[in-house]
């Protein structure tokens, strides 16, 4: 049995790693506050503006635009969104995995330092790296998608798809992927923006021609790169709600393990030390009955 | 029959409900639009929404955007959208004067920043009128 002033040592160092873990876990909960509030109060946009697509896209005839255009994909190019620190549980580890799963030749874009050292490390095709601030700018946003979206034009790349820690709930993340373009099919999209609780993305009923004012090419041409840009942002927001949600969590555990660790340090502790007393009072019964 | 009128921006859900008629601005003009409206999908000018509902008039002050009708559902998507009633002039007068500060030194900024700051001070502008219409 280790002796008092070990243990004594111990109990003192696992309680400076409670406290720490403890107030990592307040920042990120103030921090996860916001950024929830952010993702939530975007979804609706998002999702109305892919609805728009949808709605339009089924019922369109000769509207040529580079974003819908369909072509066989040689390299994907996907967008992975990680955390710029760590301790946020297996967040990144999850979006690592889908990485590695994926078969096709694929070049990357990385948001977040996690992201681009993975990306490196395994020595898989990283394009460019960028790091997005805590408040999510949308303009730093549109700056990346542009730059994905030329690539694709050069055709360096044939997909725009981001991989990111999607929000369901502080609990809860998915890694899962958002496919931007081409623009093929949205209903998906759609569904996994729409809130809780509310009714599923149904197709009008209305089959008449869409008029479209000015004319459908002036506004296709405006409306599919902000969805573009506003799915990427809308992503992002998504997956800084998650890294936030993820590290308190993660935090909370690491304290709560801490305290139950200092629990059983501190009874280990006081039996060490009543064993020491009993064995000292023993010594001294056992000195004065032989005088 | 009514129409449902939706109006979102990138920070949340503005509008909801079920109207009779709205009256939107979009770069050809303005357009009103009526229960049985033929599919729609036009770019939105800043300007004043106008929604009737069972006689009674609102307004509403939206930025640059895009207004969806597909059968009885319109839907406007647009930077920023308030209702006239909760415009706060000083706020409004307050964020246009900083835009337009910021304007001034525009040199440094690059092309993106410059056009969200000229819609700032674009909407700003908006929402004063609209205000200065309803006294």
């Amino acid at each position: 049995m280790p002796n008092t002033r070990e243990i004594r040592s111990r109990i003192k160092s696992v309680k400076n790693t409670r406290q720490i873990t403890k107030a990592m876990e307040l920042v990120a909960a103030s921090k996860m506050k916001k950024a929830q509030q952010m993702a939530l109060s975007g979804q609706p946009y998002a999702a109305l503006l892919a609805e728009v697509l949808a709605n339009v896209s089924g019922r369109i005839d000769n509207v040529e635009h580079p974003f819908l255009e369909e072509r066989e994909v040689v390299k994907r190019g996907i967008l992975l969104v990680t955390t710029d620190r760590g301790l946020c549980g297996p967040l990144n580890s999850n979006l690592f995995r889908e990485v590695l799963k994926i078969k096709d030749s694929a070049r990357f874009v990385s948001i977040g330092r996690k992201g681009s050292q993975f990306l490196s490390r395994n020595k898989l095709d990283l394009l460019a790296d960028f790091s997005v601030p805590d408040n999510v700018p949308y303009l730093q946003i549109k700056q990346i998608v542009e730059f994905m979206v030329e690539k694709r034009e050069a055709g360096e790349i044939d997909t725009i798809e981001v991989l990111y820690p999607r929000f369901v709930n502080t609990l809860i993340q998915e890694a899962s992927f958002a496919k931007l373009l081409p623009i093929l099919d949205l209903d998906e999209m759609i569904n996994s923006l729409h809130a809780k609780g509310e009714a599923p993305y149904q197709p009008s009923n209305d089959e008449r021609k869409f008029k479209f004012e000015p004319d459908p090419a002036t506004i296709l041409g405006k409306l599919l790169p902000l969805f573009v840009n506003r799915e990427a942002h809308q992503a992002v927001l998504s997956a800084r709600a998650s890294e936030h949600s993820a590290r308190m969590v993660a935090m909370k555990t690491a304290k709560d393990n801490a305290g139950n660790l200092l629990d059983a340090l501190t009874l280990q502790f006081n039996k060490a030390r009543q064993a020491a007393i009993t064995q000292e009072i023993l010594e001294i019964a056992a000195a004065t009955a032989n005088n | 029959m009514p129409i449902h009128l939706e109006i979102v921006t990138p920070e949340g859900k503005v509008y909801a409900d079920d109207v009779d008629s709205v009256v939107v601005p979009t770069t050809t003009g303005e357009v009103g639009i009526l229960p049985g409206h033929i599919p729609l999908l036009t770019e939105l000018d800043g300007g004043a929404i106008t929604v009737s509902k069972n006689g009674a008039n609102e307004d509403l002050a939206v930025s640059a955007g895009f207004a969806q009708c597909v059968g009885d559902k319109v839907s406007i998507l647009a930077e920023h959208a308030i209702n006239a009633a909760d415009i706060d002039e000083a706020e409004v007068a307050e964020a246009q004067k900083r835009a337009e500060e910021a304007l001034k030194n525009s040199k440094e900024m690059s092309d993106e920043e410059i056009e969200m700051l000229e819609s700032t001070v674009q909407y700003a502008s908006i929402q004063r009128l609209l205000k200065a219409k309803k006294r």
